[in-house]
């Protein structure tokens, strides 16, 4: 029995890896041998992928327009015009930050922004999280405490054990030994657990000041509201103007695909920081603590405890993070490379969620169909498409000999792959003017040159696109399908390590 | 957010409608297929592509002006003969027909318009009877047999300069050829070989007269430097032989050869003789024969047996035929 469990998890594990590597050489193998078919093939996909560009610039335009339309909203005076029965008054914000050696220049700032927000600060419980094998976290832990310690409702450094039996040394294996130490603080309260939304934020986020007010009343008015995680949109503006053309770009794009996700409820997963109710956490046993995508996880093993009833609700409020970057631009690439990988590594997700899928009788066979078809598409997809664009779509051209060459779809090959960059220019004009207007207010110091900069650097992204476009996800699945997993590496950002 | 929902379901499914009935005119495009309104069919056809060079000539099709310049594609072109004629100004214009097959591309990518007034220019400053054009070190030699003297300019004729005297009353010259390290040059006739040297006022390895070699025996018929540039390998009529370019040097003999009516061909780059020679063959008849003489490698023996007496080498010769 645990033989043939642990067989169908590597079969599993293997899935998106031999799929991505037997589309890229398929289409290598066709372009070579079967130029035709090929062509077929490239053309089909280019169509694809420009209709695919419009309809998701399409929706990146709603969500920035729904980020735009309640960026005013008064949400604590909302939550307040609510039914005494919908329970905001005795509604508590249990905020986790998992650290891991992160330092005090990182923690400071996000422990301000949360003494900053519009939300009363006795209803907040804030734990600091940091792992006990860190050598600065006892320090950096009284540190924060003596400034903080006193302004919100409840205030608690906990410290991870390193090496406890069935945990990796993940983020979310420290999350979770915060969040029990938060369960004894709130049984000593005598705080209900459905009364505390739970809400788990890397280390330099930096929430809105109405965050809490929007988490706060979606959360109390939402249908099964146990039943539901709740997504900020993330963006990186902490050091966005500090951080070199080719990170900013990609903090961007990344932003922007998490805003598009937004919209798309029947996919939207959580990802980065993310709140959920306490109850429900507890029920679900926690985040996971042996696995690196703990902020997607999380989601999937409600969407399983709960026979697929389980959704996550956008909130159209910001948290900002650090864009990722180092001292010199191949550094900065390494850093992008690594963080991107660390995300494409949600691939471990696939066979997690199929086994549930198995095991569990109670959701439609349709729901689990849809689902594992989503997401698997969603990470071939990220695996080839950059592949196939820049490296396969040229092939049958060079590769497909004389009778190929002659032939009319040769020299319209191409002219077709030309009108896809022409398109992909125009929605490009959308992304550059829709990044220009989430950007912070420019700091002092910084020259006004830097607005013309934001726009002339997009003439990078075909040059970002084959760096980390599919190459960081084809790493993390061909890792997975080898049964090389990764272990959890902090992501360098600027001067600090996150 | 119902109405968000409602909206992004309608831009999916209207996504999807466009792929999926976009994608068949596209490929069909693709293919060179396209609706023929009169036979209300899709009908094959191909596409000639035309490119010139210089770009942006005048394209007449069918004697018709096109409003494109080159280089352009003319599509859909129903499969028969199309005339094209390209026009510019100051240009040769280009006519010709050009034949369309279904689904394939006639490509006339190869079209150069050259210019109505060439751009011609005179390089020589003197008169001469020969010259020499050396790509790699963008020079150019000239040699003057009447007045005996060799210049050298740049391709673009710049800095003309006289740079050898030949021999006096060296005449007639049947060859010349300059070295491959461009300080000096040979010319020859049946009875002599000279060697100049360029600009020897101040190289004191070289002599300042010219170095004679003479031949009384035998005629001269070709004659080809040495990758070296220190060596000759000369054809007469009865022998191929290497001759240092010194003063009272002695030729060797490698070859004897049958015929005196020979071809032959020097490849600098490897040290190779590729030559052509007359061999009666076991059953009396007579065959020309191409032969190969690889004079790269044996170098050192080649020098060792040019110090040995001449009777030395014909023997050693014969050691190594098996005789």
């Amino acid at each position: 029995m645990v033989n043939s469990r642990l067989s169908l998890k590597r079969f599993l594990e293997i899935v998106p890896g031999g799929l991505s590597w037997g589309i890229i050489v398929g289409l290598i193998f066709l372009s070579f041998f079967f130029p035709v078919f090929s062509a077929v093939i490239i053309i089909s996909f280019d169509f694809y992928w420009i209709i695919r560009t419009v309809y998701l610039t399409t929706l990146l335009v709603m969500a920035h327009q729904r980020i735009f339309r309640q960026r005013n909203e008064d949400w604590l005076e909302r939550c307040m015009r609510l039914p005494p029965e919908a329970g905001f008054s005795e509604l508590y914000q249990l905020v986790i930050f998992p650290v891991y050696n992160e330092g005090l220049e990182v923690l400071r700032p996000s422990l301000e922004a949360l003494a900053a927000s519009r939300y009363p600060r006795d209803k907040i419980i804030v734990i600091m999280a940091f792992e006990e094998r860190s050598s600065y976290a006892r320090d950096n832990a009284l540190i924060l405490e003596e400034k903080f310690g006193g302004i919100f409702g409840s205030y608690l450094s906990t410290f991870h054990p390193d090496g406890l039996p069935g945990e990796a040394r993940t983020k979310g294996a420290n999350a979770t030994w915060a969040a029990k130490s938060a369960r004894e603080l709130l049984d000593a309260r005598k705080i209900r657990y459905q009364q505390v939304v739970v809400s788990c934020f890397d280390a330099d986020t930096c929430v809105d000041k109405e965050y809490f007010g929007c988490l706060s009343y979606h959360f109390l008015t939402a249908e099964k509201r146990h039943q539901a995680s709740y997504q900020p949109m993330p963006v990186y503006n902490n050091n966005i103007w500090q951080a070199p053309s080719f990170a900013r770009l990609v903090e961007i794009s990344s932003s922007f695909c998490q805003m598009i996700e937004s919209v798309r409820l029947e996919k939207f997963v959580t990802f980065s920081s993310h709140s959920m109710s306490f109850k429900t956490l507890v029920e679900i046993n926690y985040w996971p603590v042996d696995m690196i995508s703990d902020d997607s996880v999380i989601y999937w093993k409600s969407y399983l405890y709960y026979n697929g009833d389980y959704r996550v609700v956008p909130l159209y409020v910001t948290v900002s993070l650090d864009a990722a970057y180092s001292g010199n631009i191949w550094r900065t690439m390494v850093v992008q490379y690594k963080q991107k990988r660390r995300w494409a590594w949600g691939v471990e997700n696939f066979p997690f969620v199929v086994e549930g899928f198995i095991r569990n009788k109670n959701i439609s066979l349709l729901n689990k169909v849809r689902r594992s078809f989503h997401l698997l598409e969603s990470h071939v997809t990220w695996a080839v498409w950059a592949v196939i664009l820049v490296v396969i779509g040229p092939l049958p051209i060079f590769f497909g000999g004389a009778f190929f060459s002659q032939m009319a779809i040769a020299y319209n090959l191409p002219r077709i792959a030309g009108l896809l960059f022409r398109f992909t220019l125009l929605t490009s004009l959308t992304w550059i003017f829709l990044s220009w207007t989430i950007l912070p207010p420019r700091p002092k110091g910084i020259s006004w040159f830097k607005h013309v900069l934001l726009v002339l650097e997009w003439v990078f992204v075909p040059f970002i696109i084959l760096i980390i476009g599919s190459a960081p996800a084809l790493d993390a699945q061909t890792r997975l399908m080898l049964a090389r997993y990764m272990e959890f590496n902090p992501t360098l950002k600027g001067n600090k390590v996150l | 957010m119902y109405n968000f929902q409602k909206i992004r379901f309608s831009l999916f499914f209207l996504s999807v409608l466009v792929f999926f009935l976009g994608l068949p005119l596209i490929l069909f495009s693709a293919f060179g297929y396209k609706f023929d309104n009169r036979s209300l069919k899709f009908v094959k056809t191909g596409l000639i592509f035309v490119k010139t060079q210089p770009a942006g000539a005048r394209i007449y099709f069918n004697g018709k002006l096109l409003t494109e310049k080159t280089p352009t594609s003319m599509q859909e072109l129903l499969p028969g003969t199309y005339r094209i004629s390209l026009e510019m100004e100051q240009h040769y214009p280009w006519k010709g027909e050009v034949e369309v097959e279904a689904g394939k591309v006639s490509r006339m990518d190869k079209i150069i318009l050259f210019p109505v007034r060439p751009n011609l220019q005179q390089l020589n400053q003197e008169s001469f009877n020969l010259f020499f054009v050396d790509p790699d070190k963008k020079s150019i030699y000239y040699l003057d047999q009447g007045k005996g003297v060799v210049y050298r300019s740049g391709l673009d004729s710049g800095i003309f300069e006289d740079v050898a005297s030949l021999p006096d009353k060296f005449e007639p010259i049947n060859g010349w050829a300059v070295s491959p390290d461009r300080r000096k040059l040979f010319v020859f006739n049946q009875r002599q070989i000279g060697v100049v040297f360029f600009d020897n006022r101040e190289n004191y390895e070289y002599p300042v007269s010219p170095v004679l070699l003479d031949y009384r025996r035998e005629k001269v018929a070709a004659a080809f430097w040495h990758s070296d540039s220190y060596h000759l390998v000369v054809l007469t009529d009865k022998h191929i032989q290497v001759i240092e370019s010194r003063p009272g040097a002695l030729p060797v003999n490698l070859v004897e050869l049958n015929n005196a009516e020979k071809a032959a061909f020097y490849d600098f780059k490897e040290d190779v003789l590729y030559f052509s020679d007359a061999q009666r063959s076991p059953d009396g008849e007579i065959y020309n024969n191409l032969y190969k003489l690889e004079l790269h490698s044996n170098l050192y023996s080649l020098e060792r047996l040019i110090i040995q007496p001449f009777e030395g080498i014909k023997s050693a010769q014969k050691e190594d035929n098996g005789e």
